[in-house]
């Protein structure tokens, strides 16, 4: 492995989300991955595009942002280290739900689409790693999602046959 | 007849308070420092973080509410209260100099102790932190005591967080603090999303040397402590505090029992691993 | 209120038993008695001995309750009824503070009551028993009620034992009763031409020194005894307390609370006539001028809607978790809060459910099927 793929798979060892992967299989991701810095600002994709890479947040805040006619773009979530960015591109042949938008200085590692695809059909047992780990994520955000939906801060200035 | 030996406190008598402030915080929201008329009262009433005071506003009612501010500020007793019934509307049409009732302290108070020597994770949702502010006054007077720090707040919108004007001097104090509202407004250049995710990617290096304490709506709560649990902190090192009907805070109306539990003399502090079983009914 | 002495048992004959009133009340206390109105015998006041329920009976079943007469001319020859002794300490109503708007705001004070003196004349073991229970409720948490702490060291009691049991009582499930064994001044037990009195405190020898007593003798003391095993020998209920209180805290998502709930009315008439419910609220009453206001205390029940509303919703919002939180309280959580069970066996509840639901039978339902062990939180990962 060279230098740059080691020092990949070193900061990709310190990720805790990661942390479930063998070596090996950080290893192979590492060789498809690159590390870069983006600074505030910077869109990462907006909605509609085709999906080019999946985003690991190693330092920074990047938010998620959704548009609509009138209201425009409307902030959904802010996603920050540790977490993922662009679910789909691992899936494949989806387009951009949201857009992303680098919020603070960020550091990201990112992997090229079809080539993690390519990974996975190739090599069905970091595939499987990856699907879980990612379900895991995906599932942890929908919970998250949910409670924002809830919206347990709601206004109670409900009359009441008690007085409070 | 047997002469009457009784206690002469009378836990159904209030004291007379005045209200020496008004804050006003957020929409529906507003800090009310309360006096003692009397100075001997004032000398002697003494309140831990966490604990509450029965308001009193005659011919309205009573209303359970939190002390919000510094322990050691003996002068002036601050309450952050939101409009939400009868007690607490006709307390937000008063003003400065006029007259209620006060009970209290009661309750059970924050582990202050159990924090010493150890990293401390404050976790509040909405009117929740003001519960926690009074451990935030400690925590900075003796900040040494303490390891890392960190208050995590949601809140649901940008102009519904509390006290947004301290959090500098807080952060100055060697809090981390960080916070996150549910749905942003144009522009807002923060964190989006629920309080649990800013859990779960806070830096836990010793999660075995962590007190977590959380307050907020029950489900937020919950699921703070399911995230808290995974990452490692023990259910005796997680703290909660609980909210029921509050009608006489003595533990003899019988209104604010959650199982086994009165809130009003054996909580609203819990330690987790109590009231673990009783959280997860909903109707209880 | 026992003293180390043991009194020897007196016999009373029984056309002395209005002197017993009248040295009471000579000593300034209001007697209170059973006595019949509505075809029911309830508690009130009373000064002569022709109020109590003479040859009245009760005959007691779930959801029902009718007197009827008996063949004899027996003054305590009844179990319990609607009343219970709750009502003298803990009163269905009453002032706890009061306001007054003056130039320099409100003043705050205490009603200055003086607690009634009076005498209870036909306190049963489970009564007593819940007295007792009450006492740790109202005396032995960290606050003390002043009212009730004022009434109860105010009061005489005159307990009876019981010489039948209705169909509804299963004191002996809950170890208090039927024999009355402490927390009494006198103790009467009813025989052919008389009573039997035993002596539980200095106060209560004060008054029987003052009776036309005689030392009970062998045969009396042994009708004494032969009356009281009858109602021994006529309890049929039985409330199985084996682990109650992890039986029903383990099983809180039990089917049988669906069930209950199709048959509870939530009327609350159960806590009403119990002996140790004590659900109250305050409320305020002010005068026209708004100037005096008084805060009231009044009886409460967690049946009623509105009992657990907080925060724009009521927190048991269904009959199930109603008669749940009622049921699991009387009988699993008091042991946690009051180190003792709630439930004194008197079969109130039973008796004057609208709809005859027997607390006895749900537990059994429970315990017949309970739910499996140890199952934990889910954790969200």
């Amino acid at each position: 492995m060279n230098t740059k793929d080691a020092s990949t798979a070193q900061l990709m060892r310190q990720i805790e989300f990661l942390s479930t992967l063998s070596d090996d299989d950080v290893a192979k991701l590492a060789q498809l991955a690159s590390v870069e810095r983006h600074e505030a600002g910077t869109v990462l994709f907006r909605e509609g595009d085709e999906c080019e890479h999946l985003y690991l947040v190693v330092t920074g805040r990047v938010a998620l942002e959704m548009c609509m006619p009138r209201r425009g773009c409307t902030r959904v979530l802010t996603v920050g280290a540790g977490e993922v960015v662009g679910f789909s591109a691992l899936l494949g042949g989806h387009a951009r739900a949201a857009q992303a938008i680098v919020s603070e200085d960020t550091v990201l590692i990112e992997f090229p689409a079809e080539q993690i695809q390519q990974l996975c059909d190739d090599d069905h047992d970091i595939g499987y790693a990856l699907m879980n780990l990612v379900s895991k994520a995906l599932l942890r955000r929908l919970v998250a999602t949910r409670l924002q939906m809830l919206d347990v801060f709601g206004d109670s200035k409900a009359e009441g046959p008690v007085s409070s | 007849m047997i002469a009457n030996t009784g206690n002469s406190i009378d836990p159904w008598l209030a004291k007379s308070v005045r209200i020496d402030r008004i804050t006003s915080e957020i929409d529906g929201v507003a800090t009310y420092d309360l006096a003692f008329c009397d100075p001997a009262s004032a000398q002697d009433y003494r309140f831990l973080p966490g604990q509450f005071n029965m308001l009193y506003l005659p011919g309205v009612g009573e209303v359970a509410i939190s002390v919000s501010g510094d322990p050691n500020e003996s002068s002036r007793i601050p309450h952050t209260i939101r409009e939400a019934g009868n007690v607490t509307r006709s307390l937000a049409r008063m003003s400065v100099g006029d007259s209620l009732g006060l009970r209290g302290p009661f309750g059970t108070s924050w582990p202050l102790e159990s924090c010493q020597e150890q990293n401390v994770i404050l976790v509040a949702g909405g009117i929740g932190l003001a519960p926690l502010r009074p451990t935030i006054c400690q925590l900075l007077a003796d900040r040494d005591r303490y390891g890392e720090i960190s208050l995590l707040y949601g809140g649901r919108s940008p102009d519904g967080l509390l006290y947004t004007a301290e959090y500098d001097d807080w952060i100055a104090g060697g809090i981390d603090v960080q916070f996150t509202v549910d749905r942003a407004t144009a522009g807002w250049p923060g964190n989006v999303g629920v309080v649990t995710l800013l859990l779960e990617r806070l830096p836990l290096p010793e999660p075995a040397a962590t007190v977590l304490l959380t307050c907020g709506p029950e489900v937020m709560m919950w699921y703070t402590i399911q995230t808290a649990l995974t990452r490692g902190l023990a259910g005796e090192s997680i703290f909660v505090s609980l909210e029921r009907h509050m009608n006489c805070a003595i533990g003899l109306c019988g209104h604010c029992q959650m199982g086994p539990e009165f809130l009003c003399k054996d909580g609203p502090v819990f330690r987790y691993d109590r009231v673990a079983t009783i959280m997860r009914v909903d109707d209880l | 209120m026992a003293t180390q002495t043991k009194w020897k048992e007196r016999f009373l004959a029984r056309e002395n038993l209005q002197s017993l009133l009248d040295e009471l009340m000579s000593d300034g206390f209001q007697v209170v008695g059973p006595t019949i109105d509505q075809d029911a015998i309830v508690y009130d006041e009373i000064d002569s001995v022709d109020q109590l329920p003479q040859g009245w009976t009760d005959s007691q079943e779930p959801g029902r309750y009718r007197l009827q007469r008996r063949d004899d001319d027996a003054y305590f020859g009844h179990v319990v009824g609607p009343h219970s002794w709750k009502r003298y300490f803990f009163p269905p109503l009453a002032t706890i503070a009061t306001a007054d708007r003056t130039q320099d705001g409100w003043r705050h004070a205490t009603p200055d009551d003086p607690p009634p003196r009076l005498a209870l004349l036909g306190v049963r073991a489970c009564e007593l028993a819940a007295i007792g229970v009450q006492d740790r409720v109202f005396l032995e948490g960290p606050f003390v009620d002043p009212i009730y702490q004022k009434r109860r060291q105010a009061v005489f009691i005159v307990a009876v034992n019981c010489t039948l049991a209705a169909s509804t009582c299963f004191c002996t499930s809950t170890n208090s009763g039927p024999r009355c064994q402490t927390g009494f001044d006198l103790a009467l037990t009813e025989i052919d031409n008389g009573f039997i009195i035993e002596v539980g405190s200095a106060a209560g020898a004060g008054i029987v020194s003052r009776l036309a007593v005689e030392v009970a003798g062998a045969d009396q003391l042994a009708s004494g005894e032969s009356a009281r095993r009858a109602a021994v020998d006529q309890i049929k209920k039985r409330l199985d307390t084996e682990n109650i209180r992890d039986l029903l805290l383990q099983n809180l998502d039990h089917p049988q609370w669906d069930d209950v709930a199709t048959r509870c009315l939530s009327c609350t008439n159960c806590t009403m006539v119990c002996p140790t419910c004590f659900c109250s609220s305050v409320k305020e009453v002010a005068d026209l001028s708004g100037d005096h206001v008084q805060r009231q205390r009044e009886w409460d029940s967690c049946f009623n809607f509105d009992f657990s509303y907080m925060n724009g919703g009521v927190v048991r919002n269904s009959i199930r978790s109603r008669y749940r939180q009622w049921l699991t309280h009387k009988l699993a959580s008091w042991h946690d809060q009051f180190d003792t069970s709630g439930c004194v066996g008197c079969g109130r509840c039973i008796t004057w459910c609208p709809v005859g639901i027997d607390l006895t039978k749900e537990v059994a339902a429970i315990r017949a099927t309970p739910a499996k062990q140890g199952t934990q939180a889910k954790v969200v990962s």
